[in-house]
């Protein structure tokens, strides 16, 4: 009697699974395959110099100040650099959930930017596999200060640099993120016959998350063009920090041989050195407004 | 096609920028003055002013006065002389000018320093 009874519950027990599969398989058939896009791959729209994968959604305006103050090895009585401050403004927006564009300007060199940032691939799991998110940012530096020859002739174009760069990032896991940016740097003019008005360099990036509001990021290009015999010494820029998020803001506090803050003053016109501590403290504070409110939430 | 059209617009605002694209360097597009530091004839009016007023003038006159340091007329020069010296060439100790904006040009620095050892003449 016994052993009947277990024959019968486990009987009941096997059907169960067997229908449980057979509803599974109905669940699946009706639910149409979703994809699911990576989003937060790095806090910021920058990993802390150069850009990140991040894009403003559409309607959403960054307000960014940036600021690199002087070198760590300029001694105490400049408050290691502290008392010597540059400042870059910028205003971003988001015209589109694929395009950002964002105006700028720099105390160094008094150079005005712009740029747009196309994004071409999303990182995703799900209908769609994606394994890597890619834009394409385009840029370009107007330098107005002065030239130190007023009798020479001046051209405008002189005054002109462009950046081409293709941003390449993984979310690896839901603490690290990885990116990689081939760039390429034209300057219209430079100083003498050995400089190159191109430069060609890539750019490797990481995020490392560490509290739920706070990542520690590491940012470095390497130039490939050969960078000794140059009217000017340059060196590859380095940049170590934290992001630190707060509500509404994000602050972004790192150190960095580079005084330059738009691609084309760090890429080939980064000339401290970190071994002899050229170091700068800088931060980037971004305030992101919302312009235009959607009607239903952003496909993302 | 509102994607289309966007994409267009602003391909073709980026192409006014990219068409003027030159591969140039001072040397090469001013041959004539590259090469050529005027060592010789280095005057107060006709050297030292043209370097003040490219590099220094743009805060330091009447109408930004950085640092409340003025360097507008000769007599603010001559007494700010040994700082100026300190600052241009960026050496410890002095605050490295111009700020943000590189460094003063070797060329104007070598006039500077014969302008001074000469005696700092007014003329």
């Amino acid at each position: 009697m016994r052993r009947l009874s277990l024959t019968f519950l486990l009987s009941l027990i096997g059907l169960g699974i067997f229908a449980q599969d057979d509803l599974m398989n109905i669940l699946n058939q009706n639910t149409p395959s979703e994809t699911n896009y990576t989003t937060a791959t790095f806090k910021s729209t920058r990993i802390m110099n150069g850009h990140s994968i991040e894009r403003m959604p559409s309607g959403q305006l960054d307000v960014r100040i940036s600021h690199r103050f002087g070198t760590l090895n300029s001694g105490g009585y400049n408050f290691f650099g502290l008392d010597q401050s540059n400042i870059h403004l910028g205003l971003e927006y988001g015209i589109t959930n694929w395009l950002m564009i964002g105006v700028g300007r720099s105390e160094f060199e008094k150079t005005f930017d712009g740029f747009a940032k196309f994004s071409i691939l999303r990182q995703s799991t799900g209908a769609k596999e994606m394994p890597v998110s890619v834009s394409v940012l385009t840029s370009v530096a107007l330098k107005t200060l002065k030239f130190p020859d007023q009798t020479r002739t001046n051209y405008y174009t002189s005054r002109l640099a462009y950046v081409g760069q293709v941003l390449v990032a993984r979310k690896i896991n839901e603490i690290f993120s990885v990116q990689l940016t081939p760039s390429y740097v034209h300057r219209n003019l430079v100083a003498t016959e050995l400089d190159p008005n191109d430069i060609w360099a890539l750019g490797a990036g990481a995020r490392l998350k560490v509290t739920k509001r706070i990542s520690l990021n590491g940012e470095y290009y390497a130039i490939a063009n050969p960078k000794t015999y140059l009217s000017q010494q340059i060196y590859n820029p380095l940049s170590v920090g934290f992001d630190i998020e707060t509500g509404g803001h994000v602050f972004q506090l790192f150190f960095t041989n580079s005084l330059g803050m738009t691609e084309k003053q760090f890429i080939g016109g980064t000339t401290g050195q970190w071994k002899k501590g050229d170091i700068h403290f800088g931060f980037n504070i971004s305030r992101v407004f919302t312009l235009k409110k959607h009607k239903k939430a952003p496909n993302y | 096609m509102k994607r289309l059209f966007i994409s267009l617009a602003i391909i073709t605002i980026f192409s006014f920028f990219i068409v003027s694209c030159y591969y140039d360097n001072e040397e090469a597009l001013y041959p004539s003055l590259s090469n050529s530091c005027d060592t010789t004839n280095v005057t107060y009016s006709g050297t030292i002013v043209p370097i003040l007023n490219n590099n220094c003038l743009g805060c330091h006159s009447a109408a930004a006065t950085g640092g409340s340091i003025l360097l507008t007329t000769y007599d603010e020069v001559v007494a700010r002389a040994p700082r100026i010296t300190g600052s241009m060439k960026q050496l410890s100790g002095f605050s490295a000018m111009p700020k943000g904006g590189g460094k003063v040009s070797s060329c104007s620095i070598t006039q500077w320093d014969i302008w001074v050892r000469k005696g700092m003449l007014n003329n």
